[in-house]
């Protein structure tokens, strides 16, 4: 193995993990907010008040994991291209981007009682999905690439 | 000191967990649920985290997040402590002779003790986290020590895949 190649091979470990930390803070700050709109968490909290805190984590967050995530694709791009879940995972990343930048947003930041109860926890139910689906996709374009 | 490579080898041995390893579906749909339950977990424990050192949800009084918190903290480590058990159960060899495992439970260790820690302080002073300069102190280092130690662990699973020394 070059020198240069494995220098590459452990630049990519290691940007990988920093995705995943990455992936991880991005969901926790998701995960807070939609157990608010869910009713659980921290209740004593507005909705919008854990959404605001919420969003600059979301922001910065993401922004690594644009970061990490890039690079991995131009190292993979023309395996990625090919692959199904890849794809999917995707779509499915634009999806929950769209669905948490208007819906979810607007939901969140309503003032409590304004909206019928089924409405913030139908939107959190979903945007979990989402999410979790986003990172369950992830993780399988290892083993079904 | 017994070695417990004999224990390994008889668990590597089972029917149930060779039949998982040898399955094309087994192992990624368990270590896919670990990670996921992983993501869900660390997710909660980072955003305590960033609430202690002071860099979100600071409108916010610390005890008021860190209880409700708390229990879905531990609905998260609960699966992920599963399947982490069942991954070393079904390949128990491979981890064994895995560097990035070892430091992994190294790391899990040092994150849970000072967890533990942290805990048996904040139901002491609770009331008075937000008031009190030395507990704001305190929370501070046990925040990004927290922060720095659950972020390592997740790096050296992450690197458990790579077989770089043997």
């Amino acid at each position: 193995m070059s020198q240069a190649y494995r220098e590459s091979l452990y630049l990519f470990a290691l940007t990988q993990s920093l995705h995943l930390v990455a992936v991880t803070t991005f969901f926790g700050a998701i995960l807070i907010g939609d157990l608010r709109l869910l009713g659980w968490g921290p209740v004593a909290q507005s909705r919008a008040g854990i959404a605001r805190s919420a969003q600059s984590v979301l922001l910065w967050a993401g922004l690594a994991v644009l970061v990490t995530g890039i690079p991995q694709f131009t190292t993979h791009a023309l395996t990625y291209q090919r692959s199904p879940i890849f794809v999917f995972k995707m779509c499915l990343l634009a999806a929950a981007l769209a669905f948490t930048a208007t819906l979810r947003q607007r939901v969140a930041a309503a003032d409590e009682g304004r909206l019928p109860s089924w409405v913030p926890r139908a939107v959190g139910a979903v945007s979990l999905a989402l999410w979790m689906g986003v990172t369950i996709s992830g993780r399988l374009i290892t083993f079904f690439g | 000191m017994p070695s417990i490579v004999p224990a390994l080898e008889w668990l590597e041995g089972l029917a149930w967990t060779t039949a998982i390893r040898e399955s094309v579906w087994g192992y990624p749909m368990i270590e896919t649920a670990h990670v996921a339950s992983i993501v869900a977990f660390a997710g909660l424990v980072i955003m305590m985290d960033l609430r202690l050192v002071g860099l979100a949800f600071t409108h916010a009084p610390l005890a008021q997040i860190q209880r409700r918190l708390f229990p879905w903290q531990i609905a998260g480590l609960v699966p992920s402590t599963a399947t982490g058990l069942l991954l070393c159960c079904i390949d128990p060899m491979r981890y064994y002779g895995n560097v990035f495992f070892r430091v992994k439970l190294v790391l899990l260790a040092l994150a849970g003790l000072n967890a533990l820690a942290f805990h048996l302080k904040t139901y002491r002073r609770a009331e008075r986290w937000d008031e009190d300069p030395q507990a704001t102190a305190t929370a501070r280092l046990a925040g990004a020590v927290s922060l720095l130690l659950w972020s390592a662990t997740i790096v050296s699973g992450r690197l458990i895949a790579y077989n770089w020394f043997k």
